[in-house]
């Protein structure tokens, strides 16, 4: 079964022009001028249950519009989203109990409160019984090793352990299918490490369906099978990992693939580059 | 659905509970100021007790009943910066994109929002209300029905604000407009009726709800009405119904934190 | 001195860009003085009684001045800056600038209130005339000495302040007292001039603060009078020296404190 459905997805914002300074401001009040900016234009794709998928792209892409269109954060202007079956502008909260979602730069924990608590909280959220809190708490605790702080407020933690935080928070009522939007940002390779062998062992585990955005290339060779670019809100590659190697080189005219030395840094690169930058923002 | 509601009123309960906690972790400060809204609010009949010098009433109003409308004035401001502190701060978090973490869970995005935050020195205001209230000995019945236009008072504020806050979907520098209207509406609030004649009167009955949220009911609790009550209660339930759906209807325009990295 | 006026001079410019917002602000005024009107239309049974020795006008017109220079200062950002600084440790960074961090904060808050409040006062004359109508015995030419008294006046408000804020040094939170403050000025400073109070309490009135902050400047806009005049400047040069040895006073004893502590 296919975990997301997307078809010809678009969002434009409509952006206030203003210009500098204090006549600009005036004029802007008068006069006001709006910008249209096509943030995700025209988007299609299929993600099988199970999959672990890269969705990478420049800033300003389009791919965290596109995420939250598939979790029901932001409404979309046109196509159609699918999501386990559902969909989100219509039945955002029957969705909402089989999806979770981590965003790296933005917290959901209580910081004065301890990460038991906070996951209590979650508990309650997504209507578990004390009793089932009680047993999964303890389960991914386990797992993902917070045995040493659980206990300790969340404004106390290091960074990698807050992380470790807000993904058990987001795993609390078994979700279907991840949305990690930068999970690694900011942390040390060390504890980068360790996040990702814990997505993988989700992954292996539940079934997870892992959904992957990420400027970080370590993080995309080693989690995802299958990777897709998006640039200026369109699709321009999407691609197994294991062919994306052999079609790029095959695109350059090289013929025996085995023998250059290609890394997919360079591959993301030379994309970004060639199809970006004709609507930087 | 009873369950849903079960379950939402918990998330609420617990949120509740854990703001209180976050406030409670310094007891000085968090007594401190509880204790000084109440003098703040004291502070203020003073002026009353200038302009009854002067008057016998005022507006049309002798002190008991200037002592009611402030007890009930507090009340309900104090309430619904209790329970719904952040529909007060709803534009900001429109504009800044900040609804996200809500619109990922599965219960009732309005509700989670305005719940998630709590005003401690409200805590202060509702005590004061209730405690002014008492002093005008109203009653069993009066105090009923204090208690009663208390909660509709929330409402009415609350409401207010999420209709005013809701239309920063559209326009941006609502966050500004917000706040004023509320305070300006307090401002109306803690002033009898009778100062007003003409159109502004006919404004802050029905437009700026003043006269739903506080005057109607003040005039209820000196000698009951019961169409008015129904009128108040007719309007406060509209209004909330309006409040609701624009907010639902802009929900559609959310723009998340998007338009903020497009304006960089 | 030179340093403190480069301050000044760049903050100034900089709310010149906020202006706009200060607009808004403008809707918070108009609904207090609307209110005012309606209540003192009510209490003033006939167009000619006197309460307190003003006339209908003259009331209005000192609560539309005190409340313009309320509004038009905007004091509490001075005390949100320092209980900010201080309570988020920024003040570490700072004391050791080469110039004294209080009078720093009294520089940048003057040009903050330099630009609003002109336009405040531009606000209550065109509210003034329609509403109420022109003060009676206005004297235009002494509208320097009364310009004199403002910017004490506003000056002091803000040392008092500042002082407030200055406990967040040894309490967490100092806001209450600046409510308690505040509402003691908006109650016997702003919506009243000092003569509406019982005789026994008028001496008591004339040493506090609000004297000096709120009641001088706006008594000598709406009656003026020389002798009334230089009586408030006397007090207002006292007030701003006690003021002031205070504010330092308190500052030093934080700093010292700061160091014991280690921030």
């Amino acid at each position: 079964m296919q975990a997301i459905r997307v078809e010809n997805l678009s969002k434009t914002f409509r952006v206030k022009k203003k210009e500098k300074g204090m006549a600009g401001s005036i004029k802007a009040i008068l006069h006001p001028q709006t910008e249209k900016i096509q943030a995700v234009n025209g988007v299609s794709f299929q993600v099988e249950e199970g999959e672990m998928l890269a969705f990478i792209g420049p800033n300003g892409a389009g791919k965290s519009t596109t995420i939250k269109m598939l979790t029901g954060i932001l409404y979309p202007d046109g196509g159609r989203v699918e999501v386990l079956g559902i969909d989100p502008t219509k039945k955002r909260k029957q969705l909402a109990y089989q999806i979770g979602t981590v965003f790296g730069q933005k917290e959901q924990l209580w910081t004065h409160l301890t990460p038991y608590d906070n996951f209590r909280f979650f508990g309650a959220i997504y209507d578990l019984s004390e009793r089932e809190a009680e047993v999964r708490i303890e389960e991914l605790a386990k797992r993902f090793e917070l045995g040493t702080f659980i206990d300790t407020p969340v404004r106390n933690l290091s960074l990698g352990q807050r992380i470790r935080c807000e993904i058990v928070a987001s795993l609390i009522h078994k979700p279907k299918v991840l949305f990690l939007d930068e999970p690694t940002i900011g942390l040390d390779p060390v504890v980068k490490e360790n996040i990702r062998s814990l997505i993988m062992q989700m992954n292996r585990e539940e079934h997870t369906t892992i959904f992957l955005t990420s400027h970080d290339v370590g993080d995309i060779e080693k989690l995802c099978r299958r990777i897709i670019i998006v640039n200026a809100g369109q699709i321009v590659l999407d691609d197994s990992m294991k062919k994306l190697k052999e079609h790029y080189l095959q695109g350059k005219g090289v013929e025996d693939s085995a023998a250059s030395d290609v890394s997919l840094e360079d591959i993301i690169m030379d994309v970004y580059k060639a199809e970006g930058r004709t609507a930087a923002v | 659905m009873l369950t849903a509601v079960k379950n939402q009123l918990r998330v609420c309960l617990l949120s509740l509970k854990y703001n209180i906690m976050r406030e409670m972790v310094n007891k000085v400060t968090f007594l401190t100021n509880v204790c000084f809204m109440v003098l703040n609010n004291a502070a203020l009949l003073v002026q009353w007790f200038i302009l009854f010098r002067l008057r016998e009433d005022v507006g049309g109003y002798t002190l008991r009943e200037i002592m009611l409308l402030w007890g009930l004035t507090a009340a309900s401001f104090g309430l619904s910066h209790i329970l719904f502190a952040r529909v007060f701060s709803l534009s900001e978090l429109i504009i800044k994109g900040k609804l996200d973490a809500y619109l990922v869970q599965p219960k009732n995005v309005l509700v989670s929002v305005i719940t998630s935050s709590t005003d401690i020195s409200a805590i202060g205001d509702l005590l004061y209300g209730v405690a002014l209230a008492c002093a005008c000995s109203p009653g069993i019945g009066g105090f009923f029905l204090f208690l009663l236009f208390t909660v509709t008072g929330t409402i009415v504020f609350t409401a207010f604000a999420l209709l005013i806050g809701s239309l920063s979907f559209w326009f941006l520098r609502m966050d500004m407009l917000e706040n004023q209207a509320v305070m300006g509406m307090i401002s109306f609030a803690t002033y009898p009726d009778g100062i007003f004649q003409g159109i502004s009167r006919f404004l802050l009955y029905y437009i700026i709800p003043v006269g739903m949220a506080v005057w109607h009911p003040v005039h209820m609790i000196n000698s009951f009405h019961a169409g008015t009550l129904f009128t108040v209660l007719g309007y406060a339930l509209l209004l909330l119904t309006a409040a609701v759906c624009v907010f639902y209807r802009g929900l559609r325009k959310y723009s998340s934190g998007n338009l903020m990295t497009a304006r960089m | 001195m030179r340093k403190y006026m480069v301050i000044y001079r760049s903050v100034l410019l900089e709310n010149l860009q906020y202006a706009a917002n200060v607009a808004m602000g403008f809707l918070g005024y108009f609904v207090f003085i609307f209110i005012f009107v309606k209540l003192w239309g009510y209490m003033y049974r006939t167009p000619e009684e006197l309460i307190a020795g003003y006339t209908k006008e003259q009331m209005i017109w000192y609560v539309m001045m005190t409340e313009m220079l309320f509004f038009g200062s905007n004091a509490a950002s001075v005390a949100r800056e320092v209980a900010g600084d201080i309570r988020g440790g920024n003040i570490a960074y700072l004391m050791n600038r080469p110039y004294h961090y209080t009078l720093y904060i009294l520089a940048k808050y003057t040009g903050e209130w330099s630009v609003r409040l002109p336009m405040y006062v531009a606000l209550a004359v065109v509210i003034g005339m329609v509403m109420v109508g022109p003060l009676p015995h206005f004297r235009l030419t002494a509208v320097w000495a009364m310009a004199l008294c403002v910017i004490l006046g506003l000056t002091i408000n803000a040392v008092f302040k500042m002082c407030i804020s200055l406990f967040s040094f040894w309490i967490e939170d100092a806001t209450p007292f600046q409510w308690l403050y505040d509402k003691l000025i908006l109650v016997v400073g702003i919506l009243f001039p000092v003569e509406i109070f019982p005789q026994t309490l008028q001496p008591l009135l004339k040493l506090t603060p609000i004297y000096t902050v709120c009641y001088g400047p706006a008594k000598l806009i709406v009656d003026f009078s020389p002798e009334k005049c230089l009586e408030i400047l006397v007090v207002q040069i006292l007030y701003l020296m006690v003021g002031c040895e205070m504010m330092f006073l308190i500052y030093r004893k934080g700093v010292k404190k700061l160091y014991v502590n280690g921030g």
